[in-house]
């Protein structure tokens, strides 16, 4: 046991000592995350758009002048290759719509918006031609009463010259049934509920629980994983197999003493994204905290584990685009459901892929322990695979003895 | 007599390169024993094998005579050729820790640290993190961190390399005092002059031990007027064959 902790002890003091990689444990998270907060919570600009041929057409009065500019056909084809605007409506018929196209966020910008206006075009068209069919109903109606007045003129005639033919007439005649007024049409509305979160929710909020995942993997994966090849590169790991310390003593000993800024770096990490930058958050903030922790364990012991297989420290960096970069893409900030077998079974295969699961269920969805144990308990299971690996790893750098 | 360590026959090969050929070697208890011979002849394999710290490919080894234990290591003290320290900590830090993983804690910790500091010329030096040591001082703080548990068995490869004379001088004048209080020490090393020193030698060359013995009895047998001449005159009697 105290070898353990002289051991824990001892990787504590040799952070502490350095200051470069305590900012790169403790602040650099808090860094990005903050410049990815500003940049996938910012509110997208409202897209330029422009009509032409307006003069002649019905439907000016649905593009408003605050949010259509009104330009002549050369102007608008300028301005769309100078990017000045993202779109321009041709409102000559049948309508059409022009995009500039390069980015594809700002066209479904400009179509969206375009779209509303044709609701109202619509609109404007259904009003004409019921307009029009009321002019038609009022000519027939006065047609009818003309018709009516020569009927009346024409029975008191009968009446005078004929009353008993005329009696027998309205008799016979179908009775004439008053057609009901129309009823108003009711006005179809959307009416929008969430199961979960409200629409205030914005793409940081639904990054940042893999977002946090990703950051503190990719910290401690490269402190860890370098200061653990250190020991090999430098020949203290030597020392210590010259040693009487056990095998397990020297990876837990790791896990200790690394546990502890892990400790320290999701518990600032976490804080700051939920009260600083106030992430949608409806968990509780020690569920969130034990995943970023168990988290950070199978990040350290993975690196441990790999640090095996690299001679110096280029080759350890080289693991990140193989180990660190997939798991991003695979983690569940993308939709992979509609990816091939094989790769889902790759993303199923990474520690991220299960925190960003966990974390997105207790950060939006509010879900208690009782939803979340699984992932959390796969991520359990990853870091005691690999430090498993890690110490029969260990034990053969001292053959003899084991 | 006891001896602390014992190899029989140890072969090793890396691929296709014999690195050790039917080695054997047995240590007497208090005598320093100096395994020389030129780079790449298999000397810092042979301290790492008979430590336990890489296999044998075939042959036996003993510690203490018996097989080794992780208890063994408890009386052996291991300075390899690369200083092994860590270079964020101060040298007190770095003492600390290696007194504390072979089991020494609190005031006698302390003291002990103070007092491998003071032989190894490194007290006034203690508090001064690794990373701005010069590599005399290096050497000297990773020979400390030896010394620290009093071992019975030392195993220093080359202990000495880029030390000044002075320097050399004295941490030859510790490794005698070592000696006198019964420990065993087994030494690598490339200076003629420290060949003298030892109570037995060893020449190691291509994976063999070609001769072995006191070093005023091996130069009277190749009648020489040095150890060093002992590789020329069994190079040139190589030839003769």
């Amino acid at each position: 046991m105290r070898n353990l902790f002289a051991m824990a002890r001892r990787i504590i003091s040799q952070i502490v000592r350095d200051k470069r990689t305590l900012a790169l444990l403790i602040v650099a998270p808090l860094l990005i995350l903050t410049l990815v907060w500003y940049i996938f919570g910012a509110k997208a600009s409202e897209p330029n758009l422009a009509i032409i041929h307006y003069d002649s057409s019905d439907y000016m009065s649905a593009f408003a002048k605050n949010d259509y500019e009104r330009m002549t056909p050369l102007q608008a084809r300028q301005a769309l290759a100078d990017k000045k605007i993202d779109a321009y409506v041709d409102l000559k018929n049948p309508v059409k719509v022009h995009l500039e196209g390069s980015d594809p966020q700002r066209n479904g910008l400009a179509m969206s918006k375009i779209q509303k206006s044709m609701q109202k075009v619509q609109a404007i068209t259904v009003s004409a031609m019921k307009d029009e069919l009321t002019d038609v109903i009022k000519a027939q109606k006065k047609g009818m009463q003309a018709e009516q007045q020569t009927i009346a003129q024409m029975s008191k005639a009968m009446q005078i010259y004929a009353p008993g033919a005329l009696a027998q007439i309205t008799q016979n005649a179908p009775k004439v049934e008053e057609p009901d007024s129309p009823q108003k049409p009711e006005k179809v509305t959307l009416d929008v509920s969430y199961l979960h979160a409200n629409d205030d929710l914005n793409t940081f909020d639904a990054f940042g629980p893999a977002m946090v995942g990703i950051f503190v993997f990719l910290f401690i994966f490269m402190i860890g994983g370098v200061s653990f090849l250190r020991e090999r590169t430098t020949g203290t790991l030597d020392r210590l197999m010259a040693s009487p310390m056990k095998n397990y003593q020297i990876i837990w000993g790791y896990m200790i003493g690394f546990g502890l800024f892990v400790i320290v770096q999701s518990f600032l990490l976490t804080c700051y994204i939920v009260y600083v930058l106030q992430i949608y958050n409806v968990g509780h903030l020690l569920d969130v905290l034990i995943i970023v922790f168990i988290l950070s364990f199978s990040a350290l012991s993975l690196s441990i584990l790999l640090s095996t297989f690299a001679s110096n420290e280029l080759q350890m960096f080289q693991f990140i685009p193989l180990v660190i970069v997939p798991q991003i893409f695979l983690s569940g900030l993308f939709p992979i459901d509609t990816l091939p077998g094989w790769v889902q079974a790759i993303g199923n295969l990474m520690p991220i892929h299960y925190s960003t699961e966990a974390l997105r269920n207790i950060m939006i969805r509010g879900s208690e322990f009782s939803d979340w144990w699984l992932d959390g308990f796969i991520l359990i299971l990853f870091s005691a695979v690999f430090i498993t690996i890690n110490i029969l790893f260990i034990r053969r750098q001292r053959p003899l003895t084991s | 007599m006891s001896f602390p360590i014992k190899g029989e026959h140890l072969h090793k090969k890396y691929k296709n390169q014999i690195v050790l050929n039917d080695v054997s070697l047995t240590l007497q208890e208090g005598e320093i024993y100096g395994l020389i011979g030129p780079s790449g002849a298999g000397k810092t394999t042979l301290v790492r094998i008979l430590l336990g710290l890489e296999k044998a490919d075939s042959g036996k080894i003993e510690l203490f005579e018996q097989r080794p234990t992780l208890n063994a290591f408890r009386s052996l003290g291991y300075m390899a050729q690369s200083d092994a320290l860590y270079s964020e900590l101060s040298a007190y830090q770095n003492l600390s820790f290696f007194a504390s993983i072979q089991g020494l804690h609190g005031k006698a910790k302390k003291a002990r640290i103070l007092e491998v500091a003071k032989a190894v010329e490194l007290d006034k030096d203690l508090k001064k993190s690794v990373a701005q040591f010069s590599g005399g001082m290096k050497r000297r703080l990773s020979l400390a961190a030896a010394l620290i548990h009093q071992p019975r068995l030392y195993l220093l490869d080359e202990p000495t390399v880029g030390l000044d004379p002075l320097i050399r001088k004295k941490l030859w004048t510790l490794f005698h005092y070592l000696k006198e209080k019964g420990a065993t020490i087994i030494v690598t090393t490339h200076v003629m002059d420290e060949v003298a020193q030892c109570s037995r030698v060893g020449l190691l060359s291509e994976g063999k031990i070609i001769a072995e013995g006191a070093p005023k009895a091996l130069m009277q047998r190749y009648h020489v007027s040095s150890v060093e001449d002992i590789f020329i005159a069994m190079e040139k009697e190589g030839a003769k064959k």
